[in-house]
Parts: structure tokens; sequence; C-alpha cells
């Protein structure tokens, strides 16, 4: 189990915003930050928050899932990125006993399959279906094995799951290697594909401070029809590649914070600050630069980012 | 299109004209330092001629025969600064097997590319570690399985001092994985004519004067990023 980190703070927010202290509870707020930027900077910044309330929280590095997990079991208490519909299902499951309370307000987030610019010249690709197609697939072939290379996210991401079942929908999954790797390494190759131009495919979301640094063609889809989208987990059926599909673009997909509802009576004021926070997809594009490009510590981005939004935090707190 | 078609198109792109890729299956077997395997598939690198503008195999007899006539590795393999947009920290590295380069993330969205030669079983794994130890003319004792099958290398068994015809070169970063040493290394060469190309000696190889340029920049701790090299080693991360 990854150490836990107790935050006890002195933050810019905590000596602007003086609101009044609530009584400390015996148990620490378990704050998850799943691994990916953004997530890793709303998590400090609901932490630092949280101090600002005289609330107690440890900080608890997981997987999106996992973390689902733990809040159902009631050892983690906030989730600061739920994705939907990536975690719907997970969620409908898990949260049987309404243990889990989801933030009305979501970002609107984008989920596609990218190329680089260059790789759409050279390659003509234009659409997802066209990784279908034997003669394009292997334009993305560093094996020699005649099937290309996509990369499709992280092991512990809950989209990884559903990229599989699209490739299989669309039918790449015969003619492309469906690559699972941590994020780090993957857009360390896109940067290196940028620099060489050397073609990349790749599973990509929006808001990402990707799209900042390399210009990105975004492959066509149809749009999404939730009629021709059906879902099985993995983790419910050994069969659930075969049972599933998903032949459309991805749904605009919306995060929001979700968190224990167990907060509501033992730390009321925290859990409405929760409950009124809305980030939104400028927001997330801003912290995720500053921490991934800007190499800024978390904790640092999210002070500077509630330094500039005092007035909002001061409104999600009333 | 054909595979050879495919990258002649990408070629248009480029702006050295040439370049090269490896091809590799399935060594997925730790890969050792010097170690070969005999059921390991043959890893080709292919460099583009601008002259006959066609692609064409780039192994170690015409390696040898360019370095030979002209003293040094072919152009893009020696190293130079180029645009290089990352989200990276200065001072890191990554390292691209299937294209044998090695790059340092500069300021400014540069980088200073390298190239390397890797061994016939490339890489053999995609992750992040660290540089963990540094050395200068380092000493080389070769794995106990090369000291059984190779005479010449069991007269090192107990180590070969640093020097010109050393196979670890004029330098080595060792890297480690939290805290343990991996035994992967970044190594100067005593074949610097193998840059480009998988062969058996070697782990992760650069002439000795560039090794010796990367390490006067690359500091303890510096992370290494390893991409991925061929669809069936990703799939063992």
């Amino acid at each position: 189990m990854p150490p836990r980190k107790t935050l006890r703070l002195s933050t810019p927010l905590a000596a602007g915003l003086l609101f009044a202290a609530a009584p400390a509870i015996a148990e620490p707020v378990v704050i998850g930050v799943p691994t990916w930027p953004s997530a890793n900077v709303t998590a400090q910044i609901i932490a630092q928050a949280a101090a600002s309330m005289g609330v107690e929280v440890e900080l608890l590095p997981r997987g999106t899932m996992t973390l689902l997990a733990d809040m159902a079991e009631g050892s983690a208490d906030v989730h600061p990125e739920l994705w939907f519909p990536n975690l719907a299902g997970a969620l409908e499951r898990l949260n049987e006993r309404g243990s889990i309370v989801v933030g009305d307000h979501g970002v609107e987030a984008r989920q596609n399959v990218c190329v680089t610019k260059a790789t759409a010249e050279m390659t003509g690709i234009k659409a997802v279906a066209d990784l279908a197609d034997p003669q394009m697939a292997v334009s993305f072939d560093s094996d020699n094995d005649g099937k290309g290379e996509i990369w499709i996210g992280a092991p512990t991401w809950s989209s990884t799951e559903i990229e599989y079942i699209r490739a299989r929908s669309y039918g790449y999954f015969r003619t492309m290697s469906l690559v699972e790797l941590p994020e780090e390494i993957a857009m360390a190759a896109v940067d290196v594909a940028a620099s060489f131009g050397s073609p990349m495919v790749f599973y990509c979301y929006a808001p990402h401070h990707v799209f900042d640094l390399h210009e990105l063609v975004v492959l066509e889809e149809p749009a999404y029809d939730p009629e021709r989208w059906n879902l099985i987990k993995r983790a419910d059926d050994p069969y659930w590649l075969q049972k599933s599909r998903a032949e459309t673009a991805w749904d605009v997909s919306h995060f929001h914070v979700a968190y224990a509802k167990r907060l509501e009576e033992d730390e009321p004021e925290f859990a409405r600050f929760l409950s009124n926070m809305a980030l939104e997809a400028a927001d997330i594009t801003a912290i995720s630069y500053a921490f991934q490009v800007e190499h800024k510590p978390a904790a640092q981005v999210a002070s500077e980012w509630i330094a500039r939004n005092e007035d909002r935090l001061k409104e999600w707190m009333q | 299109m054909t595979m050879t078609q495919g990258l002649a198109r990408l070629a248009a792109g480029w702006r050295g004209a040439f370049a090269s890729f490896a091809v590799g299956a399935a060594a997925l077997a730790s890969a050792v330092l010097f170690a070969t395997s005999a059921g390991a598939q043959v890893f080709e690198t292919q460099i583009f001629d601008p002259i006959k503008r066609q692609w064409v195999n780039y192994d170690p007899k015409q390696a040898m025969k360019y370095y030979q006539a002209h003293g040094q590795t072919p152009e893009d393999f020696r190293r130079q600064v180029v645009d290089f947009r990352t989200a990276e920290k200065p001072g890191t590295v990554i390292i691209d097997g299937n294209r044998h380069f090695l790059y340092l993330v500069l300021p400014g969205f540069k980088a200073m590319r390298y190239g390397i030669g890797i061994g016939r079983e490339g890489f053999g794994w995609a992750g992040i570690v660290e540089v963990g130890r540094k050395a200068e003319w380092p000493t080389w004792t070769p794995p106990a399985e090369m000291v059984e099958r190779d005479p010449n290398a069991a007269k090192w068994k107990d180590g070969m001092p640093g020097g010109p015809d050393n196979p670890l070169g004029a330098r080595a970063m060792y890297l480690y994985e939290n805290g343990h040493d991996t035994i992967f290394r970044i190594h100067g060469t005593s074949q610097p004519w193998s840059i480009g190309l998988n062969i058996s000696s070697g782990c992760i190889r650069m002439v000795n004067d560039e090794i010796t340029d990367l390490y006067d920049q690359v500091e303890i701790g510096a992370k290494v990023i390893v991409l991925l090299q061929g669809a069936a080693l990703y799939k063992g991360v």
C-alpha cells in the first residue's frame, strides 16, 4: 500500500481565508490522489481548502478504480476526478448503499484517438476506423509483425478497458497491438515521435497539456450513439470483451468530485464545499500544464491557483 | 502499402533523409549485458540512401565499412540538438531503442540527440529508472554465463580494468530502479562502428566522445525513460 501522507498545512489559503474552523474529527479525511496530473493537483486544492477549514486530511495515492472501491468500503473519502461514463457502471455497482455522493458540477471532457499532425499528413489517416485497414495499420508498426501499435491508456485507468472494447468494435484489434503503459512513458513516446517525425497514434483526453505541447489531430468517428454502446466490465464476466460493444465516439465525458456521504454529518462545511466545487476545463488545462510542463510541485500549483481564485473558493464554501 | 513503402512515405517529412528502425520480437526475457540468446530474432536496421533513394539494410558489415571510410558514424547518429517539446524536465534522458536514439532533454524545448547501439535482443523492457551511479573508465566484469562459454571473457572473470579495449568504453552510467541496480548501463564502446545496430555486445552503447559528453551533463538521480520497443515488449511491462 502506498504511504499515506497526512497534511497539516499552513497555506496562503489558510492565511487568506479565515473561516471558522470546524472541530477536528478523530479520523482524518482521506483524499485519493489518482495518477494523472489534473487529479493530482485537484486533490491538493481540496486538501488545502480542507486545511483552511480546520479539517485534517491524508493524501492517498490510488488508481481510480481502487480509490472508488476504497470509498465504497469506507477507507477513503474523496475522489478528486471521477470520470463519467467511464466509471458509471462501477459506481452503480459499488454504491448500492449510497455511501458515495457525486458533486453536481461536472467538467466537460473529451476522449478520443489522436495522431500528431505530421502523422496525419504522412499516412493520410483521418478516422479511427482507418486503423482497421491493415495497410494503414502497418504505418504504425515498429516491430515488423505486420501490426501497428496504439497506446490505449495506462493499466489502472477505467478508460483503458473501454478502449479494448472500442478496438474490437471498430475491428482494429486485429490490425493493431493494443499497448498499455504508464502515461509518462507514452507521452515521452509522443514527444519523440513529434521530434523525429515518426508516426504515433494514441488515446487522448482533453483537457490535457499534450494539446498545448504538440499539434494533434483528433481522428474522426461517428457521433456517440448510446444504442451502439454496451459495456460489460471485465470483472463481471469472463466474456466481457465478446459481449461488449462501443462502435461510435465516446459520449461527451464529464468528471466530478465525489465524496463520502459521511462527510455531510462529520464535516458539513467541507462537504458543502465539495458539493459546490465547480472547476472548469480552463482550470484543468492551467493546473495540468503548470504541474506537468512547468514542473511545479502539485502543492505549489494548488496554492497558486487558490491565490488566483479566492473569491470562487469563498463562494463554494458558502 | 508495404513496410518499405510506408517508411519511404514517412521519410519525406524527415529533415535528415536518414532514419533507422529496429524491429524486435519477443525478447521478453530479461536482457542481460552481453547476453545472447540462440532463440532471439535478429534485429534489423535500415537507413535511407539519399543517392539511391531507397531503404537499405544497415548491417554490421556495412556499418564497419562506413566507419572505416569516414572515421565516424553516419551523420544522423552523431550528437545534435533537435527540437523537442516535452513535459519532461531538462536533464531527463529518453531512450528510443527502436530508432537507436538517446535524447537528453535541454531547456527551451530542445534536446541533445545521440545515436546508440543496443543489444541483439533489444532493450527488453520499457519503464522509468534513474541514473544510480556513474563511473569513468569503468571496470568490466563479464557475467558468469559468458565466462563459461567464452575463453576470451573468462580471462577477465575477476574484472577487466578500464581502458580503450574495455567494452564499457570511457564512461558508464548505471541504471537503478527503486534504489537497486537494474544491471542495465549506458556506456561507451570499443566498437564505435556498432552505433545504430543491435549486436550481441552491449546494453546501450555510445561512442566514447558522446558518452563522455552525456556523462558530463547527466547527474546522479537523473530520470531515464526507456520507451516501448516493439509491441511484444510493451505487453511485458
